[in-house]
């Protein structure tokens, strides 16, 4: 068998996971086409739902397609969208499909999004759908009722280390384990001394004993786009150095994989993380680079290939037909 | 693990039939509380009052309704992310209870709401036993992880 995330993480490895975009239509090749970038790289593939509240190809259906191409995902579910009956029937229905990973999330609010006129739901809030999560891998719903088949969930969560109280940052993931949470994914890391004292913090309460860490990497291809994230997106810290960096490049695709390959290497010598979580966004085809200059690739190339093979033979083999 | 236990600390009590006489005294409940918490913590009226434990600051003013804490949005100045001329919610919470000392009570993982209790007044549910007492005083064993950091 070959190993799923859950297996890698408790196992202890360092991981790997990558972001995918669906598409704003119908079109399931275009979610094909950009997995290929992550393929033997990502250890697991988180699609984004309904990502800064536009719509798009739902994440349960881009992920069914990625197990199909025989990748894992990672279902992003967000509160925004949904009410505990939806949340409660989408976590059965990706369980069904053979789809086990699974994002809690709040959601970011409709008015950023192409509906601004939309009526939020937040019925839930994302603490409380770990929680929820959790409670029916263990056989129940939220109304008490038994669910005879549980759905198999590996139950993550998000945290954004950048947002004041940086005490309540720590606090809140310290929930977010009470919950049930089994692995966080935060934020993109454009300040590497506050997620330091963040990680500090974490350490000092103990809580990445209990919890796999995925720190967030965000390769840019350009200063605007920082400045428009420092700007348009709240709760975001960036360095002055990395948006200096960034504006006396000459090549500035070439500086912005440089950054994020440092980035990288620089968080793996943080204590208590075990992994990185990579965000490229509209920009998929650069992870292969990203993980081979920062050293993800020598490591798989190191351990024994896994029985993957036979199968994508066969997978191929069948799509040939 | 007692899962019966587990479900009352997530989900609120059901809604139970209140007699005819309770409804009157509701009624008239919410219309004192109103007189009371609106001007005081722009109550929302939610009927299942966490304000004790969020440092007396109403966590429905939020525009997410959260109920356990802030979303990742908080901008760098504590303002909130889709009213950015408003303060967070959550940030006036947490300064709020560090100053009354009452960081401890964040810790907890809040209900999911029970929207059938809205616009219910929150006394008269304390009264009828339909969702948990306030906290009003606090062990002082009970306050731990952040006081440590302060």
């Amino acid at each position: 068998m070959t190993m799923t995330l859950k297996n890698k993480i408790e196992s202890g490895q360092f991981v790997l996971t990558a972001e995918l975009g669906p598409p704003r239509s119908s079109k399931g090749d275009s979610v094909r086409k950009k997995s290929r970038h992550f393929r033997d790289i990502a250890d697991g593939i988180n699609i984004t739902d309904n990502q800064t509240a536009i719509v798009r190809l739902p994440s349960i259906a881009a992920s069914k397609i990625l197990v199909e191409e025989g990748l894992e995902p990672v279902v992003q579910i967000t509160c925004r969208d949904r009410n505990r009956l939806a949340l409660q029937s989408d976590l059965l229905g990706m369980s069904a499909l053979g789809i086990h990973n699974v994002l809690c999330l709040t959601g970011d609010y409709q008015s950023f999004g192409n509906h601004p006129e939309a009526k939020g739901v937040f019925d839930l809030d994302s603490v409380q759908l770990i929680a929820a999560a959790k409670r029916m891998t263990q056989g129940y719903f939220l109304s008490g009722d038994q669910i005879k088949t549980p759905p198999h969930l590996f139950i993550g969560g998000a945290a954004n280390p950048f947002a004041p109280p940086l005490e309540f940052r720590v606090l809140r993931l310290a929930k977010k384990i009470k919950a049930g949470a089994q692995f966080i994914q935060t934020q993109a890391v454009f300040d590497l001394e506050r997620f330091a004292e963040w990680m500090k913090r974490v350490r000092d309460w103990g809580l990445h004993e209990k919890i796999a860490i995925l720190a967030g990497v965000m390769p840019v291809k350009s200063v605007k786009a920082l400045q428009y994230m420092e700007k348009e997106v709240p709760g975001m810290t960036i360095s002055k150095d990395i948006i200096s960096r960034m504006e006396k490049a000459e090549k500035p695709k070439e500086e912005g994989v440089k950054i994020a390959v440092e980035t990288i290497q620089k968080l793996r010598e943080i204590k208590g993380l075990q992994g990185i979580h990579l965000m490229p966004l509209m920009w998929e085809s650069i992870t292969p680079r990203i993980a081979e200059e920062s050293g993800f690739l020598k490591e798989k190339k190191s351990s024994p290939r896994s029985e993957k093979s036979p199968e994508e033979k066969q997978h191929s083999r069948e799509k040939g037909k | 693990m007692n899962k019966e236990k587990d479900f009352d600390e997530l989900v609120t009590l059901k809604k139970r039939d209140l007699s005819r006489g309770e409804k009157i005294l509701s009624k008239i409940m919410l219309f004192f509380e109103d007189l009371f918490k609106v001007p005081l913590f722009k109550c929302h009226h939610c009927g299942e009052c966490i304000l004790s434990h969020t440092g007396f600051v109403c966590s429905q003013r939020c525009p997410k309704r959260l109920r356990n804490g802030p979303c990742g949005g908080t901008r760098a100045n504590g303002h909130c992310e889709v009213y950015p001329e408003r303060k967070c919610v959550w940030y006036m919470a947490f300064q709020r209870a560090r100053r009354l000392r009452r960081t401890s009570l964040l810790h907890r993982i809040e209900k999911i709401h029970n929207w059938e209790l809205e616009k219910t007044s929150a006394w008269l549910n304390v009264w009828t036993k339909q969702i948990e007492p306030p906290t009003f005083i606090i062990r002082s064993d009970d306050d731990h992880d952040i006081k440590k950091q302060d």
